[in-house]
């Protein structure tokens, strides 16, 4: 039932709180803070669902998600969480096959059924 | 000779003086402009930065409050409700700021579709709905029959809509009268258009307000003692947003009478 589940986000604030929501639906969780962290975790241990924020301290998060696809090691289901909603950005995380684009501030109570729904499919 | 000379002389220099200080002018204006664009970034950022911690701290609420950690005694719970609803009302004006931000770095664009205006109304209502009970307000909606379909940014048109109607419901004492109307019409190049209207029985603005309202920040009543509090960016992204659409806002409005917010929405602008 439970998957694992990288949630690639450098506020440790907003970590500690999907974390305990997630966690609570059964799924295991790992953290990421920066592009280098999220790939070293993603290729040793290779999340079902990525949580992918863009902005990250080390570049781009959708980085991630280009190198791992690359090396064919991509999460069943990525992502992608932005402060910016403009339909350019919108449109390239989706190009680069992410399953959806959460807007920040995201409905995080919403995400443990979400989690469920894109893991169904 | 000489004189004329010394004239032809005169008039050169000061030629080259004028010429000099509008130079001047010029770069103090782009000088201004680029600190102003720089503000602007710098409001941007901020928000950028309160919205995380702000979320994080609505997420851990919620939590609490959906037993997820535990059971809570009702007191607790009630306390916790406080925490979620004070740290929206920081999330949502944390996007008011975000957003006039984007407007003024001319960042925003449409994105249009097809839809009735009178669903838009209906859902806008029904959202405000409890408030306006709760301030024991009367709430009423008309929307002409057989209203053509609007091609328009939907969720820039509810963003306008819930401004107006949650102005409307702030500065109106209790008992009063909110209401939201929409017609047909035509603009003065004859395009189809709609027409709406959000009137309340409130404070009312005096005439010498009704241009400032629209400007950013502006609030009638600044003092520091003032019952309201917001950003004052509301009329300002709602006139952003009207224009976007090539549409017009306005308002009539008299002190203690009531107000009338008015803006128009061409039909076909924007597909
Ligand atoms: N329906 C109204 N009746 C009386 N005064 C109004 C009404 N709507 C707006 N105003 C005046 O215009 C000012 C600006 O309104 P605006 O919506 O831009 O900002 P705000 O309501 O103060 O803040 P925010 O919308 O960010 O919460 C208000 O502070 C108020 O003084
Ligand atoms: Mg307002």
């Amino acid at each position: 039932m439970g998957a694992h589940i990288l949630i690639v986000e450098d506020s440790a604030l907003v970590v500690s709180a999907l974390r305990i929501l997630l966690e609570d639906a059964g799924h295991r969780v790992s953290d990421a803070g920066s592009v280098r962290a999220a790939l070293d975790i993603a290729r040793s241990d290779r999340p079902e669902v990525m949580l992918l924020d863009l902005a990250l301290p080390d570049g781009d998060g959708l980085s991630v998600l280009e190198t791992l696809s690359n090396d064919g090691l991509a999460p069943r289901v990525t992502v992608a969480v932005t402060g910016r909603d403009e339909p350019h950005i919108i449109a390239r995380c989706k190009r680069l096959g992410c399953r959806e684009v959460l807007v920040k501030p995201i409905r995080a109570m919403a995400l443990p059924t979400q989690v469920a729904e894109w893991l169904a499919e | 000779m000489t004189r004329i000379g010394a004239g032809y002389h005169t008039v050169e220099e000061r030629l080259r003086t004028l010429e000099e200080r509008v130079e001047e002018q010029t770069r103090t204006i782009d000088e201004l402009r680029n600190r102003d664009a720089l503000k602007t970034q710098f409001l941007s950022n901020v928000s950028h930065d309160l919205r995380t911690p702000l979320t994080a701290i609505v997420t851990h609420a919620e939590i609490l409050r959906d037993g997820i950690l535990g059971d809570l005694s009702p007191k607790q719970l009630e306390s916790i409700c406080g925490i979620i609803s004070g740290g929206r009302q920081l999330i949502g004006m944390v996007g008011e700021i975000l957003m006039y931000a984007r407007g003024a770095a001319d960042q925003l664009s449409l994105t249009p579709t097809e839809f009735a205006i009178g669903t838009v109304i209906e859902q806008v209502t029904s959202q405000v709905e409890p408030l306006a009970v709760k301030k024991g307000l009367e709430i009423g909606v008309d929307v002409e029959k057989d209203m053509p379909p609007l091609c328009a940014d939907r969720e820039k048109i509810t963003h306008i809509l819930s401004n107006l109607l949650g102005n409307a419901i702030d500065f109106t004492e209790h008992g009063g009268r909110v209401w939201v109307n929409a017609s047909r019409t035509t603009t003065v190049q004859s395009a189809a258009s709609v027409l709406i209207e959000v009137g309340d029985t409130g404070i009312g603005i005096a005439p010498e307000h009704h241009e400032l309202v629209f400007r950013e920040f502006a609030q009638v009543d600044a003092s520091a003692s003032r019952h309201h509090h917001g950003t004052g960016l509301g009329l300002a992204i709602a006139r952003k947003f009207v224009e976007l659409h090539d549409g017009r806002i306005w308002v009539e409005s008299a002190p203690g009478v009531g107000s009338r917010f008015y803006f128009t929405v061409p039909v076909h602008a924007s597909c």
